[in-house]
């Protein structure tokens, strides 16, 4: 690649370039001087390569003003000088500068809490319409889709099944294991057991349950509605005169209800289990010993606390999910941004949940 | 200006099971603005994803520039990509940035040259497509299709390619919209001595601004030249292709 260059005749008012000035040419980056005096005439002979960029660079040289400069163009290949009009032609576009100022944290603040209220009357709006679609459904049973409420639970529940029970087993053994480290101090192994069940049916289980939910099937429901709304199937089901909450939302939010107190009763399952492996192997609590401890240590209120708690957190996942695909604008950046904000929205009502069931059920005490 | 920028030897192609080339070759020359056309399925589409290097034929071999794709490394192959603009069907702009920052994007990536003068640069490319200068700092969720076609068009010419390669230019566009569009890219071709690869269904493009036509249909190239020629080739679906202008002369004359 030829050096670009500008050789400037103050005399005649000219500049004479030469080289390859062209996008590509690294020379292109730090441009020769600008001449001192007005430019009228430029000369083209020595040019090996001209492209639109170079033109423009020429042009943004000799310019004065944010009109193109006047020259006259002596020596240029036809192509050159066609290229040269071209640029001139176009020049004043690129003289406008609007950068956007940077938002002030006041103006932030401002638009995250609009953002915030958009959020919470959204959500209002989108309970109303799926209440009014229940109640339609509710006198024409047999609009419901059967159909699709099972390859819901298929996905939501049954393909998510060993996943969650692994994830409780493990966490049932890390709790049986760390509370036994405190428990043999005091020769009170047993009381393992108690802690074991109290934690993971009443706590753990539904709550990490829910959250899993949240990230696995509350950002595929999101990102699921999103693209269809991206590639208009949501307008074409509307325009055949069905209901897209019919159709798409009620299913999955009703298999979410279904799915997640399965899902947390399982969880309990494994849990217990992953603390009966640690408590033979570390406590000396043998199996039987265990399963005995439990019977009295279980209450039947501690299980149905923590199942009772899933619908309602399947409830809220599934409508955020549901709400922020439908919200989705009709581009690929859009569906990133909702699906993302399903999964931290979902995690925050479920613990926010989670606190309120927590004050009520001692109030209450059960 | 007889050099050759394309050039395809006995490409093969078979996708899932389903044979789409068979032993198809094809020359383009700079400067030339070329159309390939053919039915649905005759793998037009195809044959430009394995000119421009994203989908790997069978067999056979692509030159693109002089330089043959499928065997360059990585680094050259990138080299070569930025010696040529893509126009995609429906535009392919990001949807996270501006119209101006989509523009500018190919600037930054492979040239030193500062922000301001990316953004500059931009907006004298925008304005070459024929764009107003407010569109520059738009969404492009904010614009209409022929003006989407625009921009990307726009970000095609940001290197200053000296090859351009259009997938169906004027589909989904107005005849009006696509009318002009065909002009543009015409006039852009002229005066910046493009060469122009296009794929096409719309007659109209053919017989306003192609200097050469390529037809592709059996997996082969059926035939090329002007339109005048192709219409002498004795083939079902080039007779009713062509068949459907008259008719719609018809209903414009007089």
């Amino acid at each position: 690649m030829n050096r670009a260059e500008l050789k400037v005749d103050e005399a005649q008012a000219s500049v004479q370039m030469s080289g390859d000035w062209v996008v590509h040419n690294p020379d292109m980056v730090t441009p020769p001087a600008r001449p001192a005096g007005k430019i009228t005439k430029v000369d083209g002979g020595g040019l090996t390569g001209l492209d639109t960029a170079g033109a423009w660079l020429l042009l943004n040289l000799m310019s004065e003003s944010e009109s193109a400069p006047q020259l006259e163009l002596v020596n240029f290949t036809p192509q050159h000088s066609s290229i040269m009009q071209l640029v001139t032609e176009h020049f004043a576009a690129t003289q406008m500068n609007a950068t956007p100022s940077a938002l002030t944290f006041r103006a932030q603040l401002g638009r995250g809490m609009i953002t915030f209220g958009k959020h919470i009357s959204g959500l209002l709006d989108f309970v109303g319409r799926l209440t009014f679609e229940l109640a339609a459904l509710v006198r024409r049973p047999d609009h419901f889709r059967w159909r699709e409420l099972g390859a819901q639970v298929q996905s939501i529940f049954v393909n998510a099944i060993p996943i969650s029970m692994a994830l409780i087993f493990l966490l049932g053994v890390v709790f049986a294991y760390l509370m036994g480290v405190q428990a043999k101090k005091y020769g009170a192994n047993i009381f393992v057991v108690d802690g074991v069940a109290a934690a993971i049916c009443r706590e753990l289980s539904p709550v990490i349950i829910a959250i899993l939910v949240a990230g696995r099937t509350g950002a595929a429901i999101t990102a699921q509605l999103g693209t269809m709304k991206v590639t208009e199937e949501i307008d074409a089901i509307t325009t055949l005169g069905l209901s897209p909450y019919a159709v798409l939302v009620v299913p999955r939010l009703i298999a979410l209800v279904i799915a997640l107190p399965l899902l947390v009763f399982l969880g309990d399952i494994t849990g217990l289990l992953g603390g009966m492996v640690v408590a033979q192997q570390q406590l000396d609590i043998s199996g039987s010993v265990f399963l005995d401890r439990l019977s009295s240590a279980l209450d039947i209120h501690t299980l149905l606390v923590g199942i009772g708690k899933a619908p309602v957190f399947a409830i809220f996942i599934g409508l955020i999910a549901s709400r922020m695909g439908f919200a989705a604008k009709r581009d690929a950046q859009s569906v990133g941004v909702n699906t993302t904000s399903t999964v931290v929205q979902s995690i925050v009502a479920v613990i926010i949940l989670n606190a309120i069931f927590a004050i009520i059920f001692v109030q209450l005490d059960i | 200006m007889t050099e050759t920028v394309i050039e395809v030897r006995d490409i093969n192609t078979t996708l899932g099971g389903k044979v789409i080339h068979q032993g198809v070759s094809l020359d383009v020359r700079r400067g030339e603005v070329i159309a390939l056309i053919g039915g649905s399925g005759t793998g037009k589409s195809v044959l430009l994803r394995e000119i421009i290097g994203l989908l790997e034929p069978g067999s056979g071999s692509v030159k693109v520039l002089g330089e043959a794709v499928w065997d360059l490394p990585a680094e050259r192959l990138g080299a070569l990509r930025t010696r040529f603009g893509v126009l995609f069907q429906d535009g392919a702009l990001f949807s996270s940035m501006t119209v101006e920052q989509n523009v500018a994007t190919p600037l930054r990536e492979h040239t030193q040259l500062p922000l301001r003068e990316c953004l500059q640069l931009a907006r004298l490319k925008l304005a070459m497509a024929g764009l107003p200068p407010d569109v520059a700092t738009k969404q492009p969720s904010e614009l209409s299709g022929g003006m989407r076609k625009r921009v990307a068009l726009a970000r095609a010419l940001a290197l200053d390619p000296e090859l351009l390669f259009l997938d169906e230019p004027t589909s989904g566009l107005d005849p009006i919209s696509a009318r002009a569009f065909d002009h543009l890219i015409r006039l852009l071709s002229d005066s910046l001595g493009l060469t122009v690869f296009l794929v096409t269904h719309d007659l109209d493009t053919l017989l306003s601004i192609i200097d050469r036509v390529i037809v592709l249909a059996d997996g082969r190239v059926l035939g090329e030249g002007s339109i005048e020629k192709l219409r002498q080739i004795d083939d079902p679906w080039l007779t009713e292709y062509f068949s459907s202008r008259p008719q719609k002369e018809g209903l414009n004359g007089s």
